[in-house]
């Protein structure tokens, strides 16, 4: 958080995670390299450099399509949570993974030749226009750039440099990394007759990613309009916000706040948590703080300041209640501005 | 292999590598001198900058433009808030189409290899 920087911010929860995380990735590799052999043909058809690149290559793949479900199994189901907890490392694991995948590649396919390795594997297939000589090693560089540069900005001091936004929308290169990656798996191993196994993984696991961030978009789609009057806008009955929880607004700006009750009054800040943009309107109130769902930030809900040392805010509305009605005025305060919270009816 | 395609691909590696030392001058200058101006929390924090030069190396334009705008206090303090989600959708549905069409494309013109010509001989080159 705020204080001063250290390379890996790990702690026991993130240990347990990243443990469980390399386990299963060691699991994986030594099945595929080790245990494949001994029950499949087509593995033993292979060499060993061979069976290196497809175990690190098809790892890669299905590890980020597990990271690319995580984010929308988090918003249509709350047990999910957990997992996107430290997704960062994951991602930063499966840059390493492909990485290998490379090395792999370029030791086996581009070594002992006088032309430049890299010169020659972006040269080698250079069709568009068909499948024997398509240049799907292109999109698997484009993909593995991708990943290297989510990997290299991963960092929390990349959050804060750049904000939370810009940052966000670099990473949103994810997805196009992601086509990539299919592109590269399709006009790549998959052309490869001989296990079809593979092509049906591949296909089950793009439909997968597609359908559920495709589901999680139509669900936040639902929200309901906005119901404004002169710069303040209906947020709903007061009896429909728990104590100790918040209530999402979506404002007529495209903006949303975040409106807690705690010890029987209404409070409001930004949705968007200081650190990643996080849903904070999802999180609920420990310790008196509003903590967010996604990492734990915390944030004082009367202030929109996190308890020192950490120095994050983030901005604060202004709440009005009408009857029962709450009613938040659109124009946002600086961010740590504290407010005045409205005693709940 | 195409003699161009091979030049094409040599041009591209040689502007990656042009890339990576015009990051790496930035990273210097950036993670030595100009991080503490900017970013408060890296005040006497030093070995995790080491992990901020690949980053550097491969975003340097926009290091530099973040810079300036902090330099400069141009900072739109609201604009940190606004989470981004208004691409998300638009986004899911265009890449939804582009995979679909990828692997149908990919699987109906897969090289039928029972119909291709057998393995030539080539002689070893004296």
């Amino acid at each position: 958080m705020s204080v001063a920087y250290v390379p890996v911010q790990w702690n026991r929860n993130k240990w347990y995670y990243d443990t469980v995380l390399i386990l299963l990735v060691v699991l994986y590799l030594v099945t595929f390299l080790w245990l494949a052999p001994e029950v499949s043909e087509a593995a033993r058809a292979t060499n060993d450099a061979i069976q290196r690149m497809r175990a690190t290559g098809s790892c890669a793949f299905l590890m980020l399509t597990v990271i690319l479900c995580i984010g929308p199994l988090a918003r249509l189901d709350r047990r999910f949570l957990p997992i996107l907890y430290n997704r960062r490392h994951f991602g930063v694991l499966t840059a390493c993974i492909a990485a290998a995948h490379l090395g792999f590649v370029l030791q086996w396919y581009y070594s002992f030749s006088p032309t430049d390795p890299w010169a020659a594997l972006l040269g080698v297939n250079p069709a568009w226009d068909r499948a024997p000589g398509f240049a799907f090693e292109i999109l698997g560089l484009f993909a593995l750039l991708c990943l290297a540069i989510l990997a290299a900005t991963s960092h929390d001091f990349w959050l804060s440099f750049l904000s939370a936004p810009v940052w966000k929308r670099l990473h949103l290169l994810i997805y196009p990394a992601y086509a990539a990656v299919v592109g590269h798996v399709a006009f790549g191993a998959v052309q490869d007759q001989s296990n079809a196994a593979f092509a049906i993984v591949v296909a089950v696991s793009a439909f997968a990613v597609t359908s559920l961030h495709l589901a999680a978009h139509l669900r936040r789609h639902r929200e309901p309009a906005a119901n404004a009057q002169e710069g303040w806008e209906r947020v709903c009955d007061a009896s429909e916000i728990e104590e100790g929880l918040g209530r999402v607004h979506l404002l007529a700006t495209g903006e949303r706040v975040a409106v807690f009750r705690h010890k029987g009054a209404f409070s409001a800040i930004s949705n968007a948590c200081a650190h990643q943009n996080g849903p904070l309107g999802e999180g609920r109130i420990v310790w008196g703080c509003v903590t967010c769902p996604w990492h734990g930030f915390q944030y004082d809900v009367r202030t929109g300041r996190s308890p020192e040392p950490f120095t994050e805010k983030v901005p604060t509305y202004n709440l009005r209640l009408e009857g029962t009605e709450i009613w938040v005025e659109a124009a946002p305060n600086p961010p740590g501005t504290p407010t005045e919270a409205v005693p709940a009816p | 292999m195409r003699e161009d395609a091979l030049e094409t691909a040599a041009l591209i590696a040689d502007l990656a590598a042009g890339w990576a030392w015009i990051g790496l001058a930035v990273a210097l200058v950036f993670l030595v001198w100009g991080v503490d101006r900017v970013e408060p929390n890296t005040r006497g924090a030093y070995i995790f900058r080491a992990l901020l030069i690949p980053g550097v190396v491969l975003v340097w334009p926009l290091v530099l433009r973040r810079w300036w705008v902090l330099e400069r206090g141009a900072d739109n303090w609201a604009a940190r808030h606004r989470a981004v989600r208004r691409w998300h959708g638009p986004l899911w549905w265009v890449l939804g189409a582009v995979i679909a069409v990828t692997l149908v494309a990919a699987l109906t013109l897969r090289d039928d290899r029972a119909s291709a010509p057998g393995p030539e001989r080539l002689e070893a080159p004296q």
